[in-house]
């Protein structure tokens, strides 16, 4: 055995990783009862709930005016954080279903993370929109229902456009995720014990999952459908939402380069989010085999390519507004650089721009500490840049007495991290109730399990 | 063999789509339009047990022979309790006297009479009545048969947007959201 | 009027009912009642609004105006175009008349002063009974201060006093005495003049704000937005304003002299000398002229010799010129010289009986000058005042502490104070009677001897308030003081005064109650003007030192000037006054103290900062406005805040800089000489948020508000609209462009715009405006008028500096060139910034719900029970017009909803909101149309800020009619759209350029 593993390590994923059976057991030890530290976060995330909910509902007795938001910035933290988590929610569709198709074998041992991280970061976003408006019980008339009033969202709204699209990107990414989930549900239904809640649990959840030829033959063909699906949602979501800022006339945000701006953006941020949440995960559960610094390699570099990406559009931003000639349109950007909001575009620039050309070394990229260091700065590096878009540009428009200055409340950063709380909510009871790691995908990259005796036929 | 409770999901899944979608058929659910409902009339009653029936069907009064501005005001005004004694220094009234002499208390003591609203649109709506008397429309058609009732004490009509727009379109006036809301 | 009594009989029983219908806009759960009238008025319907003529009480200048009640409520007032004064116009003062009407914070009834020293309640006869006792006993030492009233409450009053031979004294803060008695040394006439800026053609102003405060600042603004806006013929008057502050009047001129604070005297004189020396008539004052050369008034004023002969030149070139001056600000130890100076030359000139009148007569009313207010002070401090009644003045705030007004009130053995509202005197008084709000009591008067008004109750006072007009009070008191005036009630003693008035006038419309009644419904008597007074002028009587004063203490020279908003300070519990942003420095609900950016910056501070501001009489700390209209060796500081107690939105804003002025009187008119003192500024290293709407001054070569010079104008040398090279460059390499930028407000829809309902336009109006940037003055008239007209909320000190401001119009101003080192051109923009109603909104498409859409008839619509408050419509609306509802700003204390326009939606939290061209007039006036089968006509609806403009700068009407105002105004060379050559939103508002005397940088519109 030795013999052969030595021969094909390098071409191996897991090199480590030695039966099938091991697979099982290392990745059903994660659903075992929960630790301290385990409780700990859950009680901190459920604190971030209580914030959130306590700081909203307030917002929702005493009015929007809770909020730091004013004329002329009419959007703030709340849009900011709206997008960014939307962005965050991009890596998980892409690593499942674009790696997928394009056969990326690395992708196997973290897309189930990336994914469920998808939808819970769009259940997150989700409630921005909400949270933002001025008479948020009111917000169901974005939706076309018929109604005896004969009124109807008006369709040319980017707004409306945004409802559309992250409802369907929330359905997809979400029937995706479970249906990926299926065989290996169906492997925690069989290894938990007759009769808990549990077992139940899991026995509903794999909808009768019995690994019969048939059943991966379906699957299989479902699969391939629900990702070739999946793929062009990844680039229409972010799209959309650039087009909310995009669509205006707003100096800083009518720009056509958003959509592929955005884009690039929203991967930049989410697979840096996929290294901040993977590297805990991977150290808990000693999961080094599965999650070797061949899969933080691929991630880095990926960080690397939108890095680059985004960061050109930056450059870009600056040139055209200069090219434009349009005074408002400089003014904007100048003002962006050395006006009241300098501290946000630098921060955005360093996090975002000079940070991750340290990605370029292949021994930051192999690193461990260094990448999760710099995954986080590109968290709050790309925060920032909505920020910088939304705040600087509305600041500063074509009336120069109407110019203002916007400071987010402490309602608003209640709600913001609070949301944080919720969306880590969702995550760690995914991580203890549901298989983190595709356990069947896995073993499809794994070498074939061979007895001894062909061992010996082989060395001859 | 579980596929019967399939099929009960599917069906309990359909179930809540067609509720969702006859909710949005009915009455809708915005507040701001609700007022309306919301005028109920005291326990008390109407302060005058007034008789439209009477004066309005068997009198054959002409609304707007007490509901005098009508035709020329956005609001169709309360009959001052003058208008009343114009009649009621001398008719005592057939049936029901006492209602009568409340009026005539009324008068004597100076004091308005104090009528419970029944019909209002909300405050965001502003409807003009002579536009809608000079148009020819009966007041029957939002205030119901007047002429049948006793004591008015409820709205003979929902008063909703979708009611109001219904006429419009039939009508061929004007669905322009200013014409009621500014 | 006998229906007049009936018309108040039933609306006693509407204030009852108000009660219900007060809250406008709130649903509430309880049953709803309706209250019909016992017996109906004839001229009242339902749903229809009345109007009554009356006459404004909030400054001296008496403009008459019309109240609108709706349901016997008065719910806005605006001017009567048949008065002569207000000319149908009205100021931010004036509109804000209803909030003192309805102010939360007026007196419930009668209050004495108990044995604990706390104000207990007392009835109404008691507390007559007490006060007819007192004034009885007092007999000869009672004294009775009083403001300045119309012929018939003054006439009351001197009766009153007179049958138990008291004296009267007449206080008013901001005093014309130095002008009144400089009119008499040199007319040999007690009387103020009449200044008719319409007819002048250059006009110098030594500090004079008449566009402010000064006498009478809606018709002057009216005269001089006729004289100086540009007319057909290219004419125009040129402005000179001389002072070393500019106040709104002087961000007004065309070429700004900085003198140094008391040398307008000696400068006037100079001139007058330069004139003399240039042939004309020095007249009795030639020697006096002859000490003045240019030299030494230059360099006592700090300008330049040339200027003073130029100045000369010019006047002398004017085919009627006017100089007025100096104003309550320049008021030091020589105002009556100063006021003489500016008469004098104004004679030497030969402007007397042509832009000036020696005929205004106030001897109906003479304003007593401070000096014998001073006088009692002085004997209440020796105790010898027994008894004495304050009538709606309020010494305790508006005098300088070293007065020593308050202590001395204490020595008085019996102070009774009649005013609406408890004040800083009332406070310190034993008894204090409500008075009735000048809208719910009788009056008249009588700003110039051909002008009789009538001021009559427009509504049943407010129930809230169990008040009592001043007037029936006195009466009964000289009734219990034995003295028969023939009358019960002062409305019978008005009507006796008049039936004379009536008989010397000859009896003019037959009948005195037909006089009576045509004189209520019109609101003003006109009579034939007085024969022409002589006007030569007379030697003084008395010498006078014209020099600029010394000012007591070291440092920087202190101008505490009136505020444009709270006059003398009476107007400032008034919410909507203190949101009004100040003309001049845009900040609201507090003090600052101007001071030059250069200044500034030796003392080390920035805007915002807190200074300690030190003269030798007093100190106060207040943030600094850095101001480039000040000169470097000057500070100001306004009056009217810092009230202590005069209710909940006045006490605690701000600072009354009179705590740093000395008592002292200036001889020899008696005035308080208000420019007496130096300062010093020390910073104290706080700062202070001050609530702003001002973000740049600057307009940054944008196509906001472009300019004109007067020679260009006239060779026709003005680009054309739409020349704005990026579009061009833009279009000649194909670009994008997406609807044609030629098309003109008429043209709408345009086409691809998919907005609105418009089956059948073309056939419909296109509703739109213009604004004439040449006459407006900035005052602000249009903000007030359009918050009370509109139901817009006001939202208070913190949420303004926050940048939550709600009103619908903000009016911009932007600095092109001011420099106060030197005199020279001062170029200052204002732009009257609301809903330019875009015909290709960016605002439209971007609502999700369709709350912002646009109307048929051209209306950039904005549904308010539809907004769901994205506030998407805000972020791309450029001219950031659109102001949002971030809390139930709309919830205000009773009754001050009361004023609430029924015909418009009071808007809850959560809702967008801007203006909406008056669409409740437009709707009113179509209802109208239809009633009398015809179709709206294009001038008919006039929105509240036309209305209200005492500039007439705004016109608005329907721009598709070629026949309308709108439209013939709008064809005009010096018309273009704000930033449409930027961005194409094709807005409805055509604005009208300035026009300059300097060249100007042309900025492409």
């Amino acid at each position: 055995m030795a013999t052969v593993t030595e021969k094909t390590r390098a071409e191996q994923t897991h090199p480590d990783v030695r039966s099938h059976g091991e697979v099982n057991a290392d990745i059903m030890r994660m659903l075992s009862p929960p630790g301290t530290w385990w409780w700990v976060l859950f009680g901190l995330s459920i604190a971030g709930i209580g914030l959130l909910a306590f700081s909203w509902g307030n917002q929702l007795v005493r009015g929007i005016g809770l909020s730091g938001l004013n004329t002329p910035v009419g959007w703030g933290a709340y849009i900011t954080t709206f997008v960014f988590w939307v962005g965050i929610a991009h890596s998980g569709t892409l690593i499942s279903a674009i790696l997928f198709l394009f056969r990326a074998r690395w992708r196997q041992s973290i897309y189930r993370a990336a994914e469920a991280m998808t939808v819970f970061a769009v259940m997150t976003a989700g409630l921005f929109p909400l949270i933002h408006l001025g008479r948020a019980w009111h917000a169901y008339w974005l939706f076309p229902y018929p109604n005896e009033r004969m009124l109807w969202p008006n369709f040319r709204s980017p707004l409306v456009w945004d409802v559309f699209a992250v409802t369907t990107y929330f359905t997809v990414s979400s029937l995706f995720f479970l249906m990926g989930l299926i065989p290996d549900i169906a492997a925690a239904r069989d290894s938990a014990e007759k009769g808990t809640l549990r077992q139940k649990f899991y026995s509903l959840a794999s909808v009768g999952w019995r690994g019969t030829d048939r059943q991966w033959h379906h699957f299989g063909k479902a699969y391939l459908y629900m990702a070739a699906l999946a793929t062009p949602l990844v680039l229409s979501v972010h799209s959309v939402v650039s087009w909310d800022f995009a669509m205006g006339i707003v100096p800083g945000w009518h720009a056509t380069i958003f959509a592929p701006y955005f884009v690039a953006g929203a991967i930049f941020s989410g697979v840096a989010m996929v290294i901040t949440i993977l590297v805990p995960i991977r150290k808990v559960f000693g999961l080094q085999k599965y999650l070797t610094t061949r899969h933080f390699d691929a991630m880095a570099k990926l960080c690397l390519v939108t890095g680059i990406i985004v960061f050109y559009a930056y450059l870009n931003e600056f040139f055209m507004a200069w090219y434009s000639g349009e005074d408002p349109e400089r003014r904007v950007f100048w003002n962006r650089l050395w006006g009241h909001y300098w501290w946000a575009t630098w921060i955005m620039l360093i996090c975002n721009g000079l940070i991750p050309v340290l990605l370029w070394f292949k021994r930051v990229r192999h690193s461990i500490a260094a990448l999760f260091t710099i995954s986080i700065f590109i968290n709050i590096g790309m925060w920032f840049e909505r920020f910088v878009i939304i705040v600087t540009s509305l600041s500063h428009e074509f009336m120069p007495f109407a110019w203002g200055v916007y400071r987010p409340t402490i309602t608003e950063m209640g709600i913001v991290i609070g949301t944080f709380g919720w969306f880590f909510f969702w995550l760690l009871l995914f991580i203890r109730l549901l298989p983190p790691v595709a356990i069947s995908e896995l073993k499809e990259v794994l070498p074939p399990p061979m007895r001894p005796k062909q061992k010996t036929e082989a060395s001859r | 063999m579980k596929k019967p409770w399939y099929i009960a999901m599917v069906a309990a899944l359909a179930a809540l789509g067609s509720l969702a979608f006859l909710q949005g058929q009915t009455v809708d659910e915005d507040v701001d339009t609700s007022d309306a409902a919301q005028v109920n009339i005291g326990p008390e009653g109407q302060p005058i047990a007034f008789p439209h029936n009477r004066h309005a069907g068997d009198l054959q009064l002409d609304c707007q022979f007490c509901h005098f501005s009508a035709e020329r005001s956005s609001s169709a005004g309360i009959p001052p309790v003058a208008t009343c004694m114009g009649c009621h220094t001398f008719v005592a009234g057939t049936e029901r006297q006492e209602e009568v002499a409340k009026l005539r208390g009324f008068w004597e003591r100076g004091e308005a009479i104090p009528w419970n609203r029944i019909y209002k649109v909300s405050d965001h709506v502003s409807f003009p009545h002579m536009r809608h008397v000079s148009a020819g429309l009966e007041c029957q058609e939002c205030h119901g048969p007047v002429e049948e009732i006793g004591v008015i004490q409820e709205v003979q009509q929902p008063l909703t947007m979708g009611w109001c727009l219904n006429c419009h379109i039939e009508q061929g006036a004007t669905r322009d959201c200013t014409a009621c809301h500014y | 009027m006998s229906e007049g009594i009936k018309r108040r009989d039933f609306l006693k029983v509407l204030g009852v009912s108000g009660a219900g219908a007060g809250l406008v806009g709130c649903s509430t759960d309880q049953v709803e009642k309706l209250i019909p009238y016992v017996t109906p008025p004839e001229e009242i319907t339902p749903g229809v609004a009345t109007w009554y003529s009356t006459v404004c009480g909030e400054c001296p200048a008496a403009c008459g105006v019309w109240v609108r009640t709706r349901e016997g409520r008065a719910v806005k007032v605006e001017g009567n175009p048949h008065h002569p004064v207000s000319g149908g116009a009205l100021c931010a003062r004036g509109h804000a008349s209803l909030q003192g009407l309805y102010n939360p914070d007026r007196l419930e009834g009668p209050v004495r002063r108990g044995e604990d020293g706390e104000f207990q309640p007392i009835a109404w006869d008691e507390a007559e009974a007490l006060l007819s006792q007192h004034v009885q006993d007092a007999g000869s030492d009672f004294v009775f201060v009083t403001r300045k009233e119309g012929p018939a409450l003054a006439g009351l009053i001197e009766s009153v006093v007179e049958s138990v031979g008291g004296s009267r004294v007449e206080y008013e803060a901001l005093s014309e005495a130095p002008l009144r008695e400089a009119t008499r040394m040199a007319f040999g006439q007690d009387a103020v003049p009449t200044f008719r800026f319409e007819e002048a053609d250059l006009i110098f102003s030594f500090g004079a704000d008449f566009l402010e405060t000064w006498l009478s600042p809606v018709e002057h603004a009216r005269g001089f937005a006729r004289s100086t806006g540009i007319d057909e013929a290219h004419e125009k008057a040129r402005f000179v304003f001389l002072s070393p502050r500019l106040s709104l009047t002087g961000q007004n001129a065309d070429e700004w002299v900085p003198l140094t604070a008391g040398s307008e005297g000696v400068v006037a004189l100079a001139i007058a000398h330069a004139l003399v020396q240039r042939g004309a008539d020095g007249g009795p004052y030639s020697d006096l002229i002859e000490a003045y050369d240019a030299q030494a008034a230059a360099n006592e004023a700090g300008i330049p010799a040339e200027t003073i002969e130029e100045l000369a030149d010019a006047f002398q070139a004017a085919s009627a010129p006017l100089a007025v001056g100096p104003g309550v600000a320049g008021q030091g130890a020589n105002a009556t010289a100063t006021n003489l100076a500016v008469l004098i030359l104004n004679a030497v000139a030969g402007s007397v009986g042509s832009t000036l009148h020696v005929t205004r007569s106030d001897l109906a009313a003479p304003a007593t000058p401070y000096r014998e207010l001073a006088d009692v002070i002085s004997r209440m401090a020796e105790g010898q005042v027994p008894a004495m009644v304050l009538h709606n003045v309020n010494p305790a705030y508006s005098l300088p502490p070293e007065s020593g007004f308050r202590q001395a009130l204490g020595q008085v053995g019996f102070s009774v104070a009649i005013t609406p509202h408890l004040d800083e005197t009332a406070a310190l008084c034993d008894l204090v009677l409500p008075d009735a709000h000048t809208l719910e009591s009788w009056g008249d008067s009588n700003p110039r001897p051909e002008l009789w008004a009538l001021r009559q109750p427009v509504m049943q006072p407010v129930p809230h308030f169990d008040s009592r007009s001043a007037g029936d009070v006195l009466v009964r008191l000289a009734g219990r003081l034995g003295e028969d005036l023939g009358a019960e009630t002062f409305h019978d003693y008005l009507r006796n005064r008049w039936s004379d008035l009536h008989a010397e006038l000859g009896s003019p419309g037959g009948s005195f109650d037909a006089f009576w009644r045509e004189a209520l419904r019109v609101g003003v008597v006109e009579v034939d003007a007085a024969p022409a007074q002589a006007t030569a002028m007379q030697t003084p009587d008395r010498a006078l030192t014209f020099d600029a004063p010394e000012l007591e203490g070291d440092g920087m020279a202190l101008v505490v000037y009136p505020s444009s908003r709270f006059g003398d300070g009476r107007g400032a519990n008034k919410p909507w006054l203190q949101e009004l942003p100040d003309p001049v420095t845009k900040l609201a609900w507090h003090s600052w103290v101007e001071i030059h950016p250069e200044t500034a910056e030796e003392l080390g501070v920035r805007r915002g900062d807190m200074v300690r501001v030190a003269s030798p009489h007093g100190e106060l700390e207040v943030p600094v406005y850095t101001y480039p209209g000040i000169r470097a060796d000057t500070v100001a500081i306004a009056m009217g805040e810092g009230h202590e107690n005069y209710g909940r939105y006045a006490n605690g804003n701000g600072v009354n800089p009179m705590v740093l002025l000395p008592a002292t009187v200036e001889e020899p008119s008696g005035t308080l000489a208000h420019l007496s003192v130096r300062v010093n500024l020390e910073p104290t290293g706080r700062r202070y948020s001050m609530a702003s709407i001002e973000g740049s001054d600057q307009q940054y070569d944008r196509p906001i508000a472009p300019a004109v010079q007067l020679e260009e104008l006239r060779e026709g040398n003005i680009e054309e609209a739409g020349g704005y090279p990026t579009r061009q460059e833009l279009q000649a390499i194909g670009g994008f462009v997406p609807i044609t930028t030629e098309a003109e407000p008429q043209d709408f829809p345009l086409e691809g715009a998919r907005y609105g309902d418009y089956e059948d336009s073309g056939s419909t109006p296109r509703w739109a405006m213009a604004i004439d940037l040449d006459k407006c003055t900035g005052c602000s008239a249009c903000v007030t008028a359009c918050q009370s007209e509109n139901n817009v909320a006001f939202v208070g000190k913190d949420q303004l500096a926050m940048g939550r401001a709600l009103q619908w119009i903000r009016l911009e101003r932007y600095y092109e060139q001011i420099d106060s080192s030197q005199p020279g051109p001062v170029d200052i923009r204002f732009l009257p910034m609301l809903c330019q109603h875009c015909g290709n909104a960016p605002c439209e498409p971007v609502c999700p719900v369709y709350a912002a859409y646009h109307t048929p008839d051209g209306l950039n619509a904005q549904v308010y029970n539809r907004c769901v408050g994205t506030r998407y419509c805000a972020n791309n609306c450029p001219y950031k017009v659109r102001v949002f509802n971030w809390y139930r700003f709309s919830e205000v204390p009773e009754p001050l909803n009361w004023q609430y326009n029924p015909d418009v939606t009071v808007r809850t939290e959560g809702i967008m909101e801007k203006c909406s061209f008056c669409v409740q007039r437009i709707r009113k006036s179509e209802n109208q149309a239809t009633l009398e089968g015809r179709t709206i006509g294009s001038n008919e609806v006039v929105p509240a800020c036309q209305q209200s403009c005492p500039a007439e700068a705004i016109v608005f009407g329907n721009i598709r009619d070629p026949e309308s105002r709108v439209y013939q105004v709008s064809n005009n060379d010096r018309t273009y759209r704000v930033l449409d050559v930027l961005i194409n939103t094709q807005p409805a508002i055509n604005y009208l350029r300035k026009v300059t005397f300097h060249p100007v940088e042309s900025i492409h519109v």
